[in-house]
């Protein structure tokens, strides 16, 4: 991953809208984000902030407007593997270790090379609970567990619906202390949040959503 | 980075499903024991009569069996969706249709592969003839799969509707009626002393044609289902 290609914006959102049922989600909206940005995303209860991180993964379709990755518009295939998201549904299986369930997620979106799946979950907090059933982990722990795909697989755009829902403020500063390394290592991410956010790399882009 | 390749995304996938469902391996003995109640009630309900069960063997155990595979075809994919799963495999750079493939596998592997290792003893109880049984035994080894794809697409294109179990059942038995007639067809005439080849192919090309294009299919309507 390097810094290269500032000119072009990482991500470009021209006049997006998206629309259910003929109503509009939310309003027209335009924004860029740029490597080594980070964007917050902020509005009230139901003003479409899970659907626009929904729209930018490629889950649903854009509804008007234009949306550029890396200047070109944007296709599955083209930024597949380079977009991670972290929806409210954790994507974690109940029935496997936090180990096992990164083990999946390796298998399918790769790894860094350096990194392994025990100093990964010994970083995220989960030292000693790598082999415990997802079930039987507390919701905050649940939540660490799927953080931690963000240490361990290759990704530029990180989209989190949510990061610090369910965590103890050591895991809110974890994920704030995650949320600086990839910026300052050239990456970009999209977080949803109601609580303060303190970031230290900058002043965060604010997108903010009316319905 | 390292990016995965095709195959170890595959296994990846394979040994996911194939765990899940070791870890709950009751689950797994429920369709068996289903089918083997099922056929039980035969001989209590037309009366252990040797001439009458061999004739309607071969039938009773391939509609048992699609009937067992059914009670276990719905959460083919509910437990991913409600989990997020489905949404961290369609962002996965690996092709979606593959993976679902495996996912199909992984299903016929731990729901039809023990029903199938449990029909000669299903045979044995309807009196079929042993000499009938590797003809049945290769009939249901290419029609399982075969329905397990039909209904994977179904499953997929009844994805998020709320009782689907029902509609499902009604959507899919009406399809399986060709692969249950070339495989009770295959049956019977082995039974009879025919050749019962050309029902056997006409199984093995559907098969062939539902393996090409089913996980497209599923991959097409769970992005859908996604989407909504």
């Amino acid at each position: 991953m390097t810094v290269a290609a500032t000119a072009t914006p990482l991500l470009e959102a021209r006049a997006l809208s998206f629309h259910r049922q003929d109503e509009p989600v939310f309003a027209p909206l335009s924004f860029q984000l740029t490597a080594g940005e980070l964007a917050l995303v902020e509005g009230d209860n139901g003003s479409g902030k899970t659907t626009l991180l929904r729209i930018l993964a490629g889950l649903l379709h854009v509804g008007g407007g234009e949306l550029l990755w890396r200047g070109q518009p944007m296709q599955r295939d083209s930024c597949a593997g380079d977009i991670l998201f972290l929806g409210h549904q954790l994507g974690l299986k109940a029935d496997l270790t936090p180990r096992e369930n990164l083990q999946i997620a390796a298998g399918l979106h790769g790894r860094h090379p350096a990194k392994t799946f025990a100093s990964v979950l010994a970083d995220i907090g989960l030292r000693g609970y790598e082999d415990e059933p997802i079930r039987r982990l507390s919701a905050g722990q649940k939540k660490r567990a799927a953080l931690a795909r963000l240490l361990l697989l290759p990704a530029t755009l990180w989209l989190l619906d949510e990061p610090y829902a369910n965590l103890d403020r050591v895991g809110i500063s974890l994920v704030n202390r995650l949320l600086e390394t990839h910026t300052a290592e050239g990456g970009a991410a999209l977080v949803t949040s109601h609580g303060a956010v303190s970031f230290h790399g900058g002043e965060p882009r604010h997108i903010r959503m009316q319905a | 980075m390292i990016r995965p390749g095709l195959a170890r995304a595959c296994t990846a996938m394979l040994r996911r499903d194939l765990t899940l469902a070791w870890r709950r391996r009751g689950d797994i003995a429920m369709p068996v024991l289903y089918a083997l109640i099922v056929t039980m009630l035969f001989p209590f309900a037309l009366g252990p009569e040797d001439t009458l069960l061999q004739r309607i063997a071969g039938g009773v155990i391939l509609v048992t069996v699609l009937l067992s595979m059914l009670l276990a075809l719905d959460v083919l994919f509910s437990s991913d969706i409600e989990d997020g799963s489905l949404e961290q495999l369609v962002l996965a750079p690996q092709p979606l249709a593959l993976m679902l493939g495996m996912k199909i596998l992984a299903h016929w592997i731990t729901t039809a592969l023990p029903l199938i290792v449990a029909t000669p003893l299903l045979a044995a109880m309807l009196h079929l003839p042993a000499a009938v049984i590797p003809v049945l035994l290769l009939a249901l080894l290419l029609a399982t799969p075969l329905l397990s794809l039909f209904g994977a697409v179904l499953v997929a294109l009844t994805a998020g509707t709320r009782r689907s179990g029902m509609l499902l059942a009604l959507m899919l038995l009406p399809l399986c009626v060709p692969a249950v007639i070339f495989a009770a067809g295959a049956v019977a005439a082995a039974q009879q002393g025919l050749p019962w080849l050309a029902p056997i192919v006409w199984l093995a090309a559907a098969l062939v044609l539902a393996v090409a294009l089913g996980p497209l299919a599923c991959a097409a309507a769970l992005r859908i289902a996604l989407d909504a």
